[in-house]
C-alpha cells in the first residue's frame, strides 16, 4: 500500500495529527515552512519511532546535511536543487531527489538519478519543486521508472490523492500545502488525507505487516528469526489456500464439535432485568474451551511446515490440554511448560495432558506462573528451533502469532454474527469477552470491528483490586513495553522490569496483552474494564444457578461485567457474552473458595 | 578515538568478558571491571539484569535475579559507570534487553551511555528488522549497535546484517541460549569462516565458550571470543582466578 509523507511540519500538534503517516518532512531550505535543527529535533520526539523523518534541502553542503541528519536525527534526506551525483552518493542515509515535471523530457531525468527515490512535482514558483499545483500525471505513462522508487507530490489533497495513486501506483505520496488552511497546517485535513490514502484503521492494521498501530513486531533473539519468518511465510501461503481452510474446518466440525450454539439465556435475561442475553458456548468445545480452535489450526500449519514436534506453555492448562489433545490426534511429539504454582492449582489438567501423552515440564523460576512458562517455552524453542513449532496459545508473541491466533479464533465471532442475524435479524448492541492474553476476545471481536454500532467490551482480571499490587489489569494499569516478542501494554516497574500479575484465574494472570488489543484500546474501538476475583466468583454461582452452566473462572469475569453492563441497557437491546470455557478445571478452586455453599 | 576501533586495529585475538552488573551488589562491579582489565581482557560487556531474559541460560538468569534482588536498575548501572574515576583502557559494552531501554527512554539511554564512556550496546531481542528503533540515537552519540548472527541466520539476512555491521559481529556458536557447553559442533567452524569472509568488522564468537579447547578449535576462524556464563559463575563462586588460563589461551598468540 502507498505510504504517506506529510511535509513541512512546524508544530507539535500537527506532528501528532500525522501519527498514522509513514514519514514526516522537515524543511531546512529557505521557505515559510523552514525549521532549524533544534526545532526539528524537538518535533521529532513526537514522531512514532517507526516513521521516517525526512529532511528537505535545496543545494546544501554535505556538512550541512550530515549535521542535520545527526542533529535531529533524520532517517532520510530529500534534495530539491541541482545537487551533483557526488553529493547524492556521499549521503549516508537514503536519498530522495525531487524533479519538476513539465514535459516527457523531464521524466527521462528520473531514470538517471542515483538517488534511492525520485519525487515528482509540479514546477515550482516560490522555491524549487513545490508549487502546490497538480501536474499532468499521464506524463509518467510509459516512463521506465520503478514505482517502488517513485514518490508523487504536487497539489495533492484528500480529494485527488486516490486518482494520483491509481494512475501512478507510487511508493509514497507527499503532501504539504494540500493539508493547509490559510498557509498553516490543519490537523483535520492532515488526518483526512491519511485516511483517504490508508482507509480506516482496520485497513491500516493490515497495511503494516506485523504491527497494529505501534504494537506488535518481532522482538526475538536472532536464533528465532528464521523460524519466525518461515512461519510468517507458511501462514501467508496457508491462509490463502482453500484446501487448508477445508481441512481446518473439517476438524472443527468433526472433532471439536462446531458450530457451537449461541444460547439464549432466558433466566439471566430475567434476573438482570435489562437486555436479551445470549451466550456463545465455547465451553461446549471438545477439551472444554476455545483454545482448541487455535491448537488445530497451528498443528495443521506445523505439519505443513514439516515440523512434528510441538512446544507450548500453559497457565490454566486449557491451552496445554488442547495442545496435548491435538498432538495425540496427529501423533506429534509434545512438550508443555507450566508454572509450578499453576501445576498445583490445575492438577486435573496436568493429569489430562500426561494421559494424552504430553511431557509436562514444571517451571520453578520467577513467579512460577504463565509468564515464566512462556520464557521457558521460548528458550526451549531457541534450542530446538529446527524441528519444533512453538504453539502459542494466545494472541501474543512475535508476528505472525497475534494475527494467526486471531484468525483461527475468529470462527467464534463469525459464527456469532451469523447466528444472531438468524435469531434476531440484527447485530447485538454489546459483546463481552474476558481478556488474559486476549485470544477468545479478539476471536469474538474481530468480525465485528467494522460494525461500529456494536459495542465491544473486554474484561480483565482486577484480582484483589486494580489499586492493589495483586491484579492482572494490563490495559487499565499497564504501559508500553516489549515482552515475549511484541511491543504491547505491560505491567512493569519504573526500571522496565516485568511485574508479576495476579488473578484467581490461572488463565488470566499474564502481565501483557495481545498487541491488537492494545491498539484497539488506544483507538477506543474496544472498551476494557476489570473485574475482581470476588466478583468473578460470585458470577460463577449466579450463572451456574440461573442457566445450569458452570463457567470457567476466566469466563466468569465477562459474566460479572455483563451483569453490571445489563443495568445500563434496555429490554429492546441485545447483549452477547463469550463463555470461553467450562468450569471443570476450576472445581478445586471453587470447592475451596466457595466452601460455604456446600 | 573510539576504543572499539583501537581494539580492531590491535591485531590480536580479543577476549570479551561478560559480567552481570550488580551480582553480589553494584559496588562489586567496579572491582570486577578493574580485575578483568588487569587480567588482560580486551573489552568488557556489562549485563543489565532483566526479569525475562529469554536469550540467557540458567547461569546468567540466576545472576540477573540476584542483581534484581539487590535493586539494580539500568539507571543505577549507568550512574555507577559515570562515577568511576579510575583509568579504563578497554572498551566497555552494555548488554541489555530492549524493554529496560524503552522504559528508560532510547535517547536518554544513548546519551547516558556516552557520558558513561560506553563504546557499544548489545540488545539481543532487537533484531536487524527493528534496529532503526535505536540506531539513529546510537549514531548520534557515536555508540556502536552490535549485531548478532547465528547458525540459523539465512544467507540473505546474513548479507544484510553484515553490510551494516559496526564495531564487531557477535557470532553465536550454538543453537540455543547462553551457558557453558562441553563440545561445539563442527558446523560452527564452517559458519565462522563464512561470516569472517563476508564481514567488514571483526567476528567474535560467543555463547557456550568456556574451555581452552573451544578456543583452540576456533582461534584461526575468528577475531575474538566472548565469555559470559563461565565468568559469571567464577565471580559468584569466588574463583575468578580460574578464568585466567582461558584469557591467556585467547590473548597469547
Amino acid at each position: 500500500m502507498t505510504k504517506v509523507k506529510i511535509c513541512g511540519l512546524k508544530e507539535v500538534q500537527h506532528v501528532q495529527a500525522a501519527s498514522r503517516a509513514d514519514a514526516i518532512g522537515f524543511v531546512f531550505a529557505p521557505s515559510k515552512r523552514q525549521v532549524t535543527i533544534e526545532q526539528a529535533a524537538e518535533l521529532a520526539k513526537h514522531v512514532p519511532v517507526d516513521a521516517d523523518k525526512i529532511g528537505v534541502f535545496v543545494n546544501p553542503s554535505l556538512k550541512e546535511i550530515e549535521d542535520t541528519v545527526a542533529g535531529v536525527p533524520l532517517t532520510m534526506v530529500q534534495l530539491h536543487g541541482d545537487e551533483p551525483d557526488e553529493l547524492v552518493k556521499a549521503i549516508q542515509v537514503p536519498v530522495i531527489q525531487a524533479f519538476s515535471i513539465r514535459t516527457k523530457e523531464d521524466v527521462v531525468k528520473l531514470k538517471q538519478s542515483l538517488a534511492d527515490y525520485v519525487l515528482v512535482d509540479a514546477p515550482g514558483t516560490d522555491y524549487r519543486g513545490g508549487s502546490g499545483n497538480v501536474f499532468d500525471w499521464s506524463l509518467l505513462d510509459g516512463a521506465d521508472i520503478d514505482p517502488a522508487r517513485l514518490i508523487v507530490a504536487g497539489g495533492l489533497n484528500p480529494e485527488n490523492v486516490h486518482a494520483a495513486i491509481e494512475q501512478t501506483t507510487p511508493y509514497m505520496v507527499d503532501v504539504s500545502s494540500g493539508v493547509e488552511t490559510d498557509n498553516r497546517k490543519d490537523t483535520v485535513k492532515i488526518q483526512e488525507f491519511i485516511k483517504s490514502v490508508k482507509g480506516d484503521f482496520v485497513e491500516q492494521t493490515m497495511e503494516k505487516v506485523g504491527f497494529f498501530g505501534k504494537y506488535g513486531g518481532q522482538f526475538v533473539p536472532e536464533t528465532l528469526m528464521k523460524a519466525v519468518k518461515e512461519l510468517e511465510d507458511a501462514y501467508n501461503e496457508a491462509k490463502d489456500d482453500p484446501e487448508f481452510h477445508k481441512e481446518y474446518h473439517h476438524y472443527l466440525s468433526e472433532y471439536v464439535g462446531r458450530e457451537q450454539p449461541l444460547t439464549y439465556a432466558k433466566r439471566m435475561t430475567e434476573a438482570y432485568g435489562g437486555p436479551k442475553i445470549y451466550l456463545k458456548r465455547e465451553d461446549l468445545n471438545h477439551t472444554g474451551a476455545h483454545k482448541v480452535n487455535n491448537a488445530i489450526g497451528q498443528a495443521l500449519l506445523a505439519m505443513r511446515m514439516g515440523k512434528r514436534k510441538i512446544v507450548a506453555e500453559t497457565g490454566a492448562g486449557q491451552h496445554g490440554v488442547a495442545t496435548a489433545t491435538i498432538c495425540a490426534l496427529f501423533d506429534l511429539d509434545c512438550v508443555i511448560f507450566m508454572g509450578e504454582e499453576d501445576i498445583k492449582r490445575q492438577q486435573l489438567n496436568v493429569f489430562r495432558m500426561k494421559l494424552l501423552g504430553a511431557r509436562v515440564e514444571s517451571v520453578t523460576k520467577g513467579s512460577a506462573t504463565l509468564k515464566d512458562a512462556v520464557n521457558e517455552a521460548l528458550r526451549y524453542w531457541v534450542t530446538n528451533v529446527e524441528d519444533t513449532h512453538y504453539l502459542i496459545g494466545s494472541a501474543l508473541g512475535p508476528h505472525p502469532f497475534p494475527t494467526m491466533v486471531r484468525d483461527f479464533q475468529s470462527v467464534i465471532g463469525e459464527e456469532t454474527k451469523r447466528q444472531i442475524l438468524e435469531k434476531e435479524g440484527r447485530l447485538p448492541d454489546t459483546i463481552l469477552a474476558c481478556i488474559g492474553g486476549g485470544s477468545n476476545a479478539i476471536g469474538m471481536f474481530y468480525p465485528f470491528i467494522q460494525d461500529k454500532e456494536v459495542e465491544l467490551i473486554g474484561v480483565e482480571a482486577a484480582g484483589q483490586g486494580v489499586d492493589t499490587d495483586k491484579h492482572a489489569a494490563t490495559l487499565t494499569k499497564g504501559t508500553d513495553g516489549v515482552l515475549h516478542g511484541a511491543l504491547m501494554k505491560l505491567l512493569q516497574d519504573d526500571a522496565g522490569q516485568v511485574q508479576e500479575a495476579h488473578s484467581i484465574s490461572a488463565g488470566l494472570d499474564y502481565p501483557g496483552i495481545g498487541p491488537e488489543h492494545a491498539y484497539l484500546a488506544d483507538i477506543g474501538r474496544v472498551e476494557y474494564r476489570s473485574i475482581t476475583d470476588d466478583e468473578a466468583l460470585a458470577a460463577v454461582i449466579s450463572m451456574s444457578r440461573l442457566e445450569g452452566i458452570i463457567p470457567a473462572l476466566e469466563s466468569a469475569h465477562a459474566i460479572a461485567e455483563a451483569e453490571k453492563q445489563a443495568k445500563q441497557m434496555t429490554a429492546d437491546q441485545i447483549l452477547v457474552i463469550c463463555v470461553s470455557g467450562r468450569g471443570d478445571k476450576d472445581m478445586a478452586t471453587y470447592a475451596e473458595k466457595l466452601e460455604g455453599l456446600a | 578515538m573510539n576504543r572499539l576501533e583501537q581494539l580492531k586495529n590491535s591485531g590480536n585475538k580479543a577476549f570479551v568478558a561478560y559480567v552481570m552488573a550488580g551480582d553480589g551488589g553494584l559496588h562489586r562491579l567496579k572491582e570486577q571491571v578493574q580485575y578483568l582489565q588487569g587480567a588482560g581482557v580486551s573489552a568488557i560487556e556489562i549485563g543489565i539484569p532483566f526479569s525475562d531474559p529469554v536469550a540467557d541460560g540458567p547461569t546468567i538468569e540466576a545472576a540477573g535475579n540476584r542483581a534484581l534482588k539487590q535493586g539494580v536498575t539500568l539507571q543505577k548501572v549507568l550512574e555507577e559507570l559515570q562515577s568511576w574515576t579510575f583509568d579504563i583502557k578497554i572498551p566497555l559494552l552494555v548488554m541489555t534487553y530492549l524493554n529496560p531501554v524503552l522504559k528508560f527512554g532510547i535517547e536518554r539511554f544513548t546519551t547516558e551511555c556516552r557520558k558513561a564512556g560506553v563504546s557499544g550496546v548489545i540488545i539481543p531481542d532487537l533484531p536487524y528488522e527493528h534496529k532503526q528503533l535505536v540506531q539513529p540515537y546510537m549514531d548520534k552519540e557515536n555508540i556502536k549497535l552490535i549485531q548478532l548472527v547465528t547458525l540459523t541466520t539465512t544467507d540473505i539476512r546474513l548479507d544484510e546484517i553484515l553490510r551494516e555491521a559496526e564495531g564487531f559481529v557477535y557470532a553465536v556458536t550454538i543453537k540455543g541460549i547462553t551457558g557453558s557447553r562441553d563440545e561445539l559442533s563442527q558446523d560452527v567452524k564452517t559458519f565462522m569462516q563464512k561470516i569472517r569472509k563476508k564481514s567488514p568488522v571483526p567476528v567474535y564468537a560467543g555463547f557456550g565458550i568456556s574451555k581452552s579447547s573451544h578456543v583452540d578449535m576456533l582461534r584461526d576462524d575468528v577475531d575474538g571470543f566472548i565469555v559470559g556464563s563461565a565468568i559469571v559463575e567464577a565471580f559468584n563462586a569466588g574463583k575468578i582466578e580460574e578464568i585466567e588460563p582461558l584469557i591467556r589461551a585467547v590473548t597469547t598468540a
